[in-house]
């Protein structure tokens, strides 16, 4: 469907380097990363609103890279929207189909259709500028699909969504993909990856540094920085010693995991997701069952429970739930054991990046 | 914000009144040192009246015919980086600080018999000195800069997301300029060319060593004061103000009151 070949562009100090990405028909493609990574500039490079200084750019099989903006049939939604604010929610939305030379009724007619999909038809006399973040996602996305564009660029779409909003816009943008629109949406927000991408390419000072299902992503990053973004907040550097039938990884702080047989690097980063870590007074039984014994440094509620760092010379991080708290009622100052299996240890790579 | 009896407060309100006292002071004494009848009798004037129709008539087709380049140069200067750009805008802005005597006397010599632009006309058999063509190039050599500025400033705060938006959504640059830019900057574009109007108005110093005759308003009033002294001059002037007023604040009017402008063939669709 969409394939980039080693593009490269240099803007000012910034450059994006060697992107090649490919999309296939009918896919959701999240592009995730901060901001400043190079998406956006991805995006415009794609859609021919700045050329690359190499590298090609193929959709559906014919090379576009020299292609005027106008002939790609690819639809872009800017993360402020651009809206037009001197024309009506119809006239934005009727905008392409003027250009297109389209009889009147039949604009009306796409108009009307292009509302209703998006649940905005009490909305077409009203001025842009009277409409909350969310409508204004809703009549951007509707002036671009009446375009029935090959493929829909969506830059941050819920950057100007009320949080309560989100799941709407989700569910929208999940139906619209199930009808066959393929899609590359850039984001830095890593759940919104997960609940809408089939895949995921993480994006880093204007690279690509990791693809995948947002599962692959999630447990096998690629480096500190990726496993970061997915939430991941126990890192620990580590030296690796073999023995007869498993290895251990000792931390500068003389924390010591201990890890399942397999082949490991001298030393490298070992990461342990939080919710894989267990909190106990008397500890977890059992041969690959790691117990470290530290003092709770805080204790933070989260959406789903709470959140409890353990200071045990390093830092460790666990998610409980509200049952787990209520039953054990954990505090600040308070003498645990943090357990988690050794088959939940991974070692990812450090990459370029170190946070 | 500025509320309180504060010495601050009252020193400043005191320095700004004393400026606007300045500028009205004059304005005031002129109206008061005139009678009704004299200002009616020059109203009736056929030659005060030639000459304020002239006035208004060739500033404003000055205005718009030059329009039609300094709004896409406006764009060109909102919109593109491109080398010498800050000369350019020198350029622009030179008509500003010249001596408005010393640019009737460049001008002049370009559109004299022997000038370029002056032969080229009189080959087509158009005089440029002495006549109303003359009057509106150097009306508007001093007051483009009002316009072009303006322009640029209203170009330059249209987001450039709209204008990209636009070429996503197919348009070509012709018409996103006519259908996205223009539009969007439209109330800085009609200020522009407002001010450039009334600038080119009031304009006595090119236009004088350009063409005496036809005898545009200032040039009448300058006229007056020559030949018969000040209280021949004062009405004169108190009927060019109200009218040059008069149409300043109809123009404001227009310009500032919301409505659609832009027309759409399909409004009827709504």
């Amino acid at each position: 469907m969409l394939r980039t070949e080693r593009l490269s562009k240099r803007i000012d100090a910034f450059s994006l380097k060697d992107i090649s990405l490919e999309v296939a028909q009918g896919e959701y493609y999240v592009l995730l990363g901060r901001s400043g990574a190079g998406k956006t500039q991805l995006l415009e490079l794609i859609c021919g609103l700045t050329p690359p200084d190499s590298g090609r750019i193929f959709l559906e099989g014919e090379e576009i890279t020299r292609k005027r903006v106008q002939d790609r049939g690819i639809g872009l939604v800017f993360q402020d929207l651009a809206l037009f604010p001197h024309y009506s929610v119809k006239d934005n939305i009727m905008y392409p189909l003027k250009i297109k030379k389209l009889s009147l009724t039949e604009r009306v007619d796409r108009v009307q259709r292009a509302a209703a999909e998006m649940n905005i038809t009490d909305l077409l006399l009203r001025n842009p500028n009277t409409l909350s973040g969310g409508e204004k996602q809703r009549v951007a996305l509707a002036r671009t699909l009446v375009t029935q564009p090959k493929i829909l660029l969506l830059d941050e779409p819920m950057a100007s969504v009320d949080a309560s909003l989100k799941d709407d816009i989700r569910r929208m943008l999940r139906r619209l993909n199930r009808s066959g629109q393929t899609i590359i949406h850039v984001t830095h927000d890593f759940g919104e990856a997960i609940s809408l991408a089939s895949r995921v390419g993480v994006m880093h000072n204007g690279r690509i540094i990791q693809e995948g299902t947002p599962l692959e992503v999630f447990n096998h990053p690629v480096n500190r920085f990726v496993a970061r973004y997915a939430g991941i907040k126990n890192f620990f550097r580590a030296t690796f010693i073999k023995s007869y039938n498993s290895c251990s990884g000792i931390t500068e702080k003389r924390t010591k995991f201990r890890l399942p047989g397999g082949s490991y690097p001298s030393a490298g980063l070992l990461i342990i997701g939080s919710t894989e870590v267990l909190l106990s007074r008397q500890g977890a039984a059992g041969v690959q069952i790691n117990n470290i014994h530290g003092i709770i440094d805080d204790v933070v509620p989260s959406p789903t429970g709470f959140e409890i760092t353990v200071n045990a010379g390093d830092f460790f991080y666990a998610d409980i739930t509200h049952r787990e708290m209520e039953e054990n009622r954990f505090i600040t100052g308070e003498k645990v054991i943090v357990s988690f299996r050794s088959e939940s240890l991974r070692v990812v790579g450090e990459g370029d990046e170190r946070i | 914000m500025m509320k309180g009896h504060t010495l601050f407060n009252w020193v400043f309100t005191f320095l700004a009144a004393l400026v606007l006292l300045f500028i009205i002071a004059p304005l005031a004494g002129m109206f008061l040192d005139s009678s009704f009848g004299e200002v009616r009798t020059t109203a009736a004037d056929p030659a005060v009246r030639r000459s304020v129709w002239y006035t208004l008539a060739i500033a404003f087709s000055s205005t718009l015919i030059f329009a039609v380049g300094a709004v896409p140069l406006a764009w060109i200067m909102a919109r593109r980086s491109f080398p010498f750009k800050k000369v350019v805008q020198g350029v622009i802005d030179l008509p500003v600080v010249l001596p408005h005597t010393a640019a009737g006397i460049a001008l002049l010599g370009f559109i004299s018999r022997d000038g370029a632009l002056g032969g080229a006309a009189q080959k087509a058999g158009i005089m440029l000195v002495n006549n109303g063509a003359g009057i509106a190039l150097a009306m508007a050599f001093v007051s483009l800069p009002f316009l072009i500025n303006a322009a640029r400033d209203g170009f330059a705060a249209v987001p450039e997301r709209t204008e990209k938006a636009a070429l996503t959504l197919g348009a070509s640059q012709t018409r996103i300029f006519f259908t996205v830019s223009l539009p969007q900057a439209w109330r800085s574009v009609v200020s522009g060319f407002i001010m450039m109007f009334a600038r080119g108005m009031s304009e006595f110093g090119a236009v004088v060593i350009i063409a005496y005759h036809p005898m545009i308003a200032p040039v009448l009033i300058y006229d007056r004061f020559n030949t018969y002294g000040i209280s021949a001059a004062r009405p004169a002037s108190i009927i060019f103000i109200l009218v040059a007023l008069g149409f300043f604040v109809l123009f404001r009017v227009l310009a500032t009151e919301r409505r659609p402008i832009f027309w759409r063939e399909d409004d009827a669709a709504n």
